[in-house]
């Protein structure tokens, strides 16, 4: 049986070893003190509510890169994925009903990621390598598809679903709502779910798992799918916000995503992390932004920040493994 | 701290060693004279490999002193252990399969030397190292080419390539077959008459009595005693293991073995192994052994028929009706369970818990329609193994690379048990695991027999296999040569047969 808080916190170097256990919570926890301290606006309803509203779409793109990583592997396409699949939505939501539209979507981005899924899991290739093409040929459709210019939402749907995007249920903006959907289900799925189970033992052990009688290809195939369907989910999202679909959107983001998986503790060797942490990492991510934009920090200096936050937290998680 | 006149040259005395509660080491000493085999013997988790580990410089000790030719020393890293001389030929192989074996024997001077390789020179030595030691192996040769016997021979070169005065061997020869142990054995006579001290670590309580000068015994991270091997024998030995006498080594059996073969296997060829024309059965309730040299081609018969290996020709058959595994997939989805002989790369699932390595293959027993997991059932069945095994742990939640490797197998064990497996294949049941263990498993095994399963169990170990076994067939470049009843079952047999001669006559 797992142990409980208090016998966790009465061991000898108990308090330590929470610390380190939970790290990547008492940085966040640490950083929004820092961040109250330093800025009176911080703790405003209109700045919490638009950190949540930047960071959802990376965070949706970042539960998939998670699972992709969880399973040993990683997707370097979801970035690009983002930009074709919101041009695509901005263009379907323009012809067909919303939902139709959504579901289009979302399927399209579940058959993108299966392209990298197929070549990964049955034909063998290195997922950088075959996410890698991926995301050159989404990025290069994305800006096909649009002529090069952001299509604007021009119907009743997309109206609807701007304002959706951009307003809030109980204080907390409706696309974070979604994002946190996500998260939490996430969580189940990976602790209570064979699904789950099954991705993290692959990454802990591909052989192992594969003379245990599991269908390896059949989930690393899977997961690169999800990957692609929770980046139509992210591209819906932003265009949403934004009343538009633009091939310039989600430049870089794969690596933020993989970023906030990584100081959310998930090895890159697969089988380890949780979907609580990367939450936390792409709030990690999200905070450090925000406070440094608070406080007028041009994004140059921001990134070189970022940087050092991301070596910050690697090198306390590796008390944990000790 | 001088002490030349010391008659010991490494002297460990009251060492000790916590990992954060768990003390590992209590006030141990371990007294090895210049040119002895030293044997340090211990159940799994006695601590042996910690004592070891300390003494290269992996890990450092929490009290206690190594004085090594009068030297007080402690080396903060293998490196360090290293320049002192101190080499470590640990079970686990630590070499770059990508590199030539000559680059992997002289791995630590590569960067360490010159700017320019002498690539010529450097394959000439390891050459003439390797030919010193009896083993015919290419030093061109890339180290993944090699058979897992050649690689640990590789091991033992690079470990005495270098400037040694303390070697030690962890269970040096668990993939070794009889005529390559006696090769070694006479390796490790030599570098003796050199005046090298070997400490040397293993489970066979025969070899031990072959060529051990003296013995020490850990049990429980304390020393239990020390004594040249002319003044004990292996009762005694065993009894400062595992505190208590030890009457049956292997359990006896009264189970009834089906009539009707459960599982049967016609003409089997492989198409990418040597494994050719392998036809056996197996009953109910029969525990059929599996023997032959390494590279024989016992394991490879036993993924082939797991779905594991691709087969090119043959049938297989399970209660009366032909089936085809053309994956693992398949296996499993026929109930035909497989427990590796390669624990850690192919066996468990190291980082994870025991919970999530045991509960891997039975998700359908204790999960919805949906896939949602009962958890309530899941530690139900997981708690039930870990007690009916007898895994050492405090819980559940522990990673199973926390365990010693006797649990480790064990976790590999209740994996194919906890599902109800049709016919098991395992393979190398008790490769590194400790005496008392292994009496644990063999009684698993039986009791999974006594089920009415087919257990087929392939080994190395001579007398383990006759020890186990109600049948054992005899496997010779790559298929079966011979089959020996219980009443033929010797080691002379076993071995005319794995060499591919005909038995006796007299027999």
């Amino acid at each position: 049986m797992a142990l409980t808080l208090k016998q966790q916190l009465s061991a000898p170097g108990g308090i330590l070893k929470f610390l380190v256990k939970y790290n990547t919570i008492f940085i966040f926890i640490l950083l929004v003190i820092f961040s109250a301290l330093i800025s009176d606006v911080f703790f405003t309803s209109v700045n919490l509510s638009n950190l949540l509203k930047q960071v959802s779409g990376i965070g949706i793109i970042s539960i998939g890169m998670l699972i992709v990583i969880l399973t040993g592997g990683i997707d370097l396409s979801v970035g690009s994925m983002v930009a074709l699949l919101a041009v695509t939505f901005a263009i379907l939501v323009n012809i067909f009903a919303l939902p139709l539209a959504i579901l289009m979507t979302i399927v399209i981005g579940f058959g993108l990621g299966s392209i990298s899924g197929y070549l990964v899991a049955y034909q063998k290739m290195a997922p950088f390598v075959a996410t890698l093409a991926l995301m050159t040929i989404a990025r290069g459709l994305s800006f096909i598809y649009s002529k090069g210019s952001p299509v604007t939402f021009t119907t009743v749907g997309g109206q609807y679903m701007s304002n959706f995007a951009n307003n809030s249920t109980l204080g907390i903006p409706n696309i974070a709502i979604v994002f946190f959907i996500i998260v939490i289900c996430t969580m189940v799925m990976l602790r209570y779910n064979v699904f789950g189970r099954l991705i993290i033992a692959i990454g802990s052990n591909e052989e192992a798992s594969r003379l245990s009688g599991i269908k390896v290809n059949k989930y690393k195939f899977l997961v690169y799918a999800i990957s692609g369907a929770l980046a139509a989910t992210a591209a819906i999202i932003v265009a949403s916000r934004t009343n538009l679909g633009s091939p310039n959107m989600g430049m870089a983001w794969e690596l933020d995503a993989i970023a906030a998986v990584v100081i959310g503790g998930a090895s890159l060797n697969g089988g380890k992390g949780t979907a609580i942490n990367t939450l936390m990492g792409v709030l990690i991510l999200g905070l450090i932004g925000n406070i440094l934009n608070l406080l007028n920090v041009p994004s140059y200096p921001q990134q070189v920040v970022k940087g050092a936050i991301i070596i910050f937290a690697v090198l306390l998680q590796r008390f944990e493994s000790k | 701290m001088k002490n030349a006149t010391s008659e010991y040259r490494l002297e460990m005395s009251g060492i000790s060693k916590s990992f954060g509660v768990v003390s590992v080491l209590k006030d141990v000493n371990l007294k090895v004279k210049s040119g002895e085999i030293h044997a340090l013997l211990g159940e799994n988790g006695a601590g042996k490999s910690t004592l070891i580990k300390i003494l290269s410089g992996v890990h450092q000790k929490d009290t206690g002193t190594v004085i090594l030719d009068g030297e007080d020393i402690t080396p903060k890293n293998t490196h360090e252990g290293q320049v002192l001389g101190i080499n470590v030929v640990y079970q686990e192989l630590s070499l770059v399969n990508d590199l030539s074996v000559a680059e992997n024997i002289y791995l630590h001077k590569l960067g360490a030397s010159k700017s320019w390789m002498n690539w010529k020179g450097l394959i000439q030595d390891a050459q003439e190292l390797l030919d010193s030691l009896d083993f015919k192996i290419d030093a061109s040769a890339k180290v993944k080419d090699l058979s897992i016997v050649q690689k640990q021979v590789v091991e033992i070169a690079k470990a005495i390539s270098e400037d040694t005065k303390i070697l030690v061997l962890d269970e040096p020869t668990t993939v070794f077959d009889p005529k390559d142990v006696k090769k070694l054995f006479q390796i490790l006579f030599r570098l003796k008459e050199q005046g090298i001290s070997i400490i040397y670590i293993s489970h066979h309580l025969d070899e031990i009595f072959k060529i051990a000068d003296t013995v020490t015994v850990l049990r429980d991270g304390v020393d239990t005693g020390s004594m040249p091997i002319s003044k004990t024998d292996k009762d005694g030995v065993i009894h400062l293991m595992i505190g208590r006498e030890l009457k049956d080594l292997y359990p006896k059996r009264d189970i009834k073995i089906g009539e009707v073969p459960i599982f049967q296997v016609k003409n089997l060829t492989a198409k990418e192994t040597m494994v050719h024309d392998v036809s056996f059965n197996v009953k109910p309730g029969e525990v059929l052994g599996i023997a032959g040299l390494g590279g024989s081609g016992r394991t490879e018969t036993a993924k082939l028929i797991f779905g594991a290996d691709k087969k090119k020709s043959g049938t297989l058959i399970l209660e009366g009706k032909e089936i085809k595994t053309n994956s693992p997939v398949d296996a499993a989805g026929y109930q035909i369970g497989f427990v590796s002989e390669d624990r850690k790369e192919e066996g468990v699932f190291l980082p994870l818990s025991i919970r999530r390595n045991i509960s891997v293959t039975s998700f359908k027993s204790i999960s919805s329609k949906l896939g949602f997991i009962n958890v309530d059932n899941e530690y139900k069945k997981v708690l039930g193994l870990i007690e009916k095994l007898n895994i050492k742990t405090p819980n559940s939640e522990v990673n199973v690379k926390n365990l010693s490797g006797g649990n480790q197998q064990k976790v590999a064990l209740a994996k194919w048990l906890s599902i109800d497996s049709k016919v098991i294949f395992i393979d190398e049941p008790t490769r590194g695991v400790d005496v008392g263990a292994k009496i644990e498993i063999y009684n698993l095994i039986n009791e999974v027999a006594k089920k009415g399963v087919g257990v087929v169990v392939i080994s190395s170990d001579m007398p383990e296999i006759m020890g186990i076994s109600d049948r054992i067939l005899v496997m010779h470049e790559g298929t079966i040569y011979g089959e020996l009843q219980k009443e033929q079952f010797s080691e002379e047999n076993i071995l005319r047969y794995s060499i591919g001669e005909p038995l006796k006559q007299n027999n």
